[in-house]
């Protein structure tokens, strides 16, 4: 008892005493005549009857029973239960497992047995921290209001939860879950829940380290998302943008979704789910506040209890003096930078970002601008015009971006929403630099080269699409290869061939004579990034083979006309015809004179068949290789735009920052607790360590994944074989569909230009708030360290 | 694939908390098992060494780079830096450096599988896979309880034999998670693992 109410006890004592005396004496009268007619020894007697009653039979007894629950635990329901053995559940950070100091342990408590621990605040008592919490002492100075963190985990406060190496030992028999005794050491052992024997808990110490929100670590039970997912239904919006792949995936899912709910017939027991179970998200939310949380209490120590403080000793004062003194000096020189300078060249930058805007949507308009909704847009067909649109659109969405991410500042660090975004507007950031550096090299490459790049160009250009086809041609009218083709046709064919390849040639030979600006322009245009000499490449290769696109396109027209007429000619050959209206072949009978024409064309044309197929044979495959060359142009252009470069530098540099969910080890208990166990009563503890596991390189590069996986499903299927066989047209992949990757860092719909100048306007005056409030240049500084990465 | 005996081991600090460690390695538990396994690592380590000083030494012929100083030295001095320069004299470039990634290769190979099962009461359970080789780490699924839909054994074929497997129905997953995916140990060990485990939670079910 306090000392000070000891006295109060004893001055009202006696005070009550002098007041009445007469009932004291009274009293003291009765005491004598109790002792005089022997009342205390019969008193006595009965006393010592009934302990001799209590050690014969109660007691064993007692033990008898104790001994019967050992041998036979309680069975119910088949289940053993574990002895009604309960769970105790502790989160301890690892930086306070080497302390030997006394201390009061504070954190968040989820349930009763579920507590995760925050920090320890050393040389003070559990009451006035208690105190101090309930106040909101100890979050005084926040730079942000609490409430917020509470909010988000759980709507939990942080309460005392117990004490860290008591002075005086606790309690032997009683575990008070509301208030733990916990003891750590100077070697690197783990901490140690003090848990008498017989309270039928077990201890789960699951022990995790910070992550540092200044650095932007953080854990997440889910793998963080690199892409934007703001694209409700992309496959759905359009019936075009959804082909026979998106349909046979979504019909493979029903299916396995039926799977999945005929299972869950099948289950026998279904348990409720526990506090504990799901108090998991709010949990590793906790944890991602701890560090700033502990950071904040510690700081705010002082206003609690006394706390020992040794003065700075005159060296220190120097130093403190000097880095003071320098501080000031660029206090000064920012302050008068910041007043006179800073809005000015604010209004300016917003000025120019607004009108680079306007300019941008103009642009964008016209390479979106449709004919028809169902025509293609220009963006769809050039590559080129898609890269412009792809840039311009990341150039809408940067302001925007930026500004989300300059609100996270408003708010506490451990929050970890804008993370992706931060690592989403630095990769694309990081992207265009790196496009814009390669680019400059390749441009002023090109420049000095332009006469040789040109001549270069012409000559492949020439040699293999005007010259080459030629020799082939002329090779295929003259019995290639012995085969004896139709001399007729093959000649009539070639000679048609090779008179639109002259005039192409002509074409070109008025066109050789740009090509050295065409270069140069080329050149030029790369310093706006490597990507686009390549898409304009990309554009010009198409534009100088579209001859053999359209020769590709007759051969193939002749080819599956011809094929067809065979085909049925050779039902009438059989003595059969298709019926349309129930498709199917039924006999029929032809006349005479009929079947001859019918039998004779048959043959006819089956004997020019060779001659045609081998021209179609011919310009189907170099179709084919100007379609796979365009696809290297484009998956380098896909490299260029979507690579994440900052994802893959954040995973060597700090995986702690790309969280790809959590892992739990094991610790060996037997090194770990041999040593405890023997020296205390410890019942069952496990020692549990909480990791966080880096982003895995497949998840980073999944969309080149599901990239590669719709290529293959769409090219490599039989049916695209069997169209080229048969001369049929083959389907394109939709330009949406293979380029979504592209756009999957970008929203869906931009923002307009009124939303921009109103969001940019609103900045200043947050920003000046900002400062206001935070006033400290310290963590200010650490902030922009940290926004180098 | 060789029919390697999978064994079964149990880590129970607490009744809260069992892991489970399903592997093919060969037990370690005798002093001479042991002494082998050191001894390979040791060869292990020694052939590496030995491939990468082929490696540089070919390499440094072929570029006819200057050596750094120090290894000058360590080549021309020590017997395993003259050996790796007579190896790698004697064989042209194309044979030396696959020889070397070969071997590179073979090395950091572990030979077997360990594959383990984490239960963690009130948090949820963990499988995971150990690589294939020392560099990397173990691919580990951590599922919370309240994802967890249903537990169960079933069968399948694979290949020409019909095997048991401990599979999780995981909320809101089309495919299910297979617990020792690799090593699919026996019948008996899962029922026995089934059956151990149920004084813990009651969701493992065996579906017929």
């Amino acid at each position: 008892m306090h000392a000070f109410s000891i006295l109060t006890l004893g001055i009202f004592i006696a005070g009550y005493i002098t007041a009445r005396w007469d009932l004291v004496t009274r009293l003291y009268e009765l005491a004598i005549f109790a002792w005089d007619h022997g009342v205390v020894t019969r008193a006595t007697k009965g006393f010592a009857i009934l302990s001799v009653f209590f050690f014969l039979l109660i007691l064993p007894a007692e033990r008898l029973a104790a001994h019967e629950t050992i041998l036979h635990p309680r069975v119910e329901g088949g289940v053993i239960m574990l002895g009604g053995h309960k769970l105790m559940r502790v989160f301890w950070p690892l930086d306070i497992i080497r302390t030997a100091s006394t201390g009061v342990i504070v954190g968040w408590r989820n349930s009763d047995l579920d507590i995760v621990v925050v920090t320890v605040l050393e040389d003070v008592e559990a009451r006035s921290v208690e105190n101090a919490l309930r106040i909101g002492t100890l979050f005084r100075g926040s730079p942000h209001p609490v409430g917020r963190i509470y909010q988000l985990c759980g709507k939990v406060s942080m309460q005392v939860l117990g004490t860290l190496n008591p002075s005086n030992p606790p309690p032997t028999t009683l575990f008070n879950s509301s208030h733990i005794f916990a003891f750590t050491n100077a070697s690197s052992q783990p901490p140690r829940i003090h848990c008498p024997q017989d309270s039928a808990i077990s201890v789960q110490i699951i022990l995790f380290e910070k992550p540092h929100p200044t650095r932007m670590q953080f854990m997440s039970l889910n793998p963080m998302s690199l892409a934007l997912d703001d694209k409700p239904g992309h496959a759905v919006n359009g019936s075009t943008a959804l082909d026979s792949v998106d349909l046979e995936a979504e019909k493979e899912r029903q299916r396995k979704s039926r799977l999945v709910e005929k299972i869950g017939l099948h289950t026998v027991v279904r348990h409720p789910p526990s506090e504990k179970e799901l108090a998991l998200p709010a949990i590793l939310t906790q944890i991602n506040c701890s560090f700033e949380m502990g950071a904040l209490l510690r700081k705010n120590i002082g206003l609690v209890g006394v706390r020992p403080r040794r003065h700075l000793s005159v060296s220190e004062r120097v130093v403190e003096s000097a880095t003071t003194m320098w501080d000031n000096a660029i206090l000064g020189l920012t302050n008068s930078i910041t007043i006179w300078l800073l809005p000015i060249l604010i209004k300016v930058f917003i000025v120019f970002l607004v009108f680079h805007r306007a300019m941008a949507e103009l642009i964008l308009r016209v390479l979106e601008w449709r004919l028809r909704p169902e025509f293609a847009a220009l963006k769809d067909i050039s590559a080129t015009a898609q890269q412009v649109d792809i840039r311009l659109q990341q150039f809408c969405y940067w302001p925007i971006q930026y500004l989300t991410l300059r609100s996270r500042k408003d708010d506490w660090e451990s929050i970890t929403d804008s993370h992706p975004d931060y690592i989403r507007f630095y990769n694309s950031l990081w992207l265009v630099a790196n496009d814009v550096i390669i680019g400059i090299a390749l441009g002023s490459y090109i420049i000095e080269n332009a006469e040789w790049v040109a001549y270069q160009i012409d000559s492949i250009l020439s040699s293999w699409t005007i010259e080459g086809l030629q020799r082939m041609i002329s090779w295929l009218m003259f019995w290639p290869a012995g085969l004896k083709l139709n001399t007729e046709l093959a000649a009539f064919l070639g000679d048609l061939f090779l008179w639109v390849i002259d005039y192409w040639a002509g074409c070109v030979a008025n066109l050789r004579p740009l090509l050295p600006q065409v270069i140069y322009f080329i050149g030029f245009s790369s310093f706006a990034g490597a990507s686009v000499p390549i898409a304009l490449f990309s554009d010009l290769l198409s534009l100088l083979t579209l001859h053999i696109y359209s020769f590709y396109i007759a051969s193939a027209r002749i080819y599956n006309w011809q094929l067809t007429i065979i085909i049925s000619l050779f039902h009438l050959f059989r003595g059969k015809k298709r019926n349309v209206l129930r498709n199917r072949i039924d006999s029929c009978d032809y006349d005479l004179d009929q079947l001859l024409l019918g039998t004779i064309l048959f043959t006819l044309l089956f004997f020019l068949l060779p001659t045609v197929a081998v021209f179609y044979l011919t310009f189907a495959s170099a179709r084919m290789i100007i379609i796979s060359l365009k696809a290297a142009l484009d998956t380098l252009l896909a490299c260029l735009n979507h690579f994440p470069l900052f994802a893959l530098m954040l995973r060597v540099k700090d995986s702690k920052r790309l969280p790809g969910g959590i892992r739990f080890e094991l610790y060996d208990t037997q090194t770990a607790s041999t040593s405890l166990r023997q020296e205390s009563n410890m019942p069952r503890t496990s020692y549990i360590r909480l990791k966080s596991v880096p982003l895995s390189l497949r998840a980073m590069f999944q969309q080149y994944f599901q990239l590669g996986h719709r290529l293959r499903k769409h090219y490599l299927a039989p049916h695209v074989s069997f169209c080229l066989v048969t001369g049929r047209f083959v389907p394109p992949i939709h330009r949406r569909n293979l380029y979504s990757l592209q756009y999957s860092m970008l929203p869906a719909t931009r923002a307009s230009i009124a939303e921009v100048w109103k969001r940019l306007t609103e900045r200043p005056a947050k920003a000046t708030r900002v400062r206001v409030s935070q006033g400290n240049i310290n963590s200010r500084r650490g902030y922009k360290e940290s926004a180098i990465f | 694939m060789l029919n390697v005996p999978v064994r079964l081991s149990i880590r129970r600090p607490s009744p809260t908390t069992v892991s489970y460690t399903v592997s093919n390695a060969p037990s370690r538990t005798s002093f001479s098992a042991q002494a082998t396994f050191y001894v390979t690592i040791i060869l292990r380590v020694l052939l590496a060494i030995s491939a990468l000083a082929v490696a540089v030494a070919k390499f440094t012929q072929v570029s006819g780079a200057q050596k750094v100083p120090g290894a000058q030295i360590l080549f021309e001095s020590t017997s395993l830096g003259t050996f790796s320069d007579g190896i790698a004299t004697r064989f042209s470039w194309k044979i030396v450096f696959p020889a070397v990634a070969a071997i590179i290769y073979a090395v950091v190979q572990k030979g077997y599988t360990e594959e383990s099962l984490l239960v963690i009461r009130g948090l949820g359970i963990q499988t995971s896979t150990s690589s294939s080789t020392y560099l990397s780490t173990a691919a580990t699924r951590f599922i919370p309880t309240n994802e967890i839909r249903d537990i169960f054994i079933h069968e399948a074929f694979k290949g020409f034999e019909v095997r048991f497997y401990l599979a999780v129905v995981v909320r809101g997953e089309e495919d299910v998670v297979v617990v020792f995916p690799n090593l699919l140990p026996k019948r008996r060990m899962l029922e026995d693992l089934g059956s151990r485990h149920a004084s813990q939670s009651a969701g493992i079910s065996n579906v017929p």
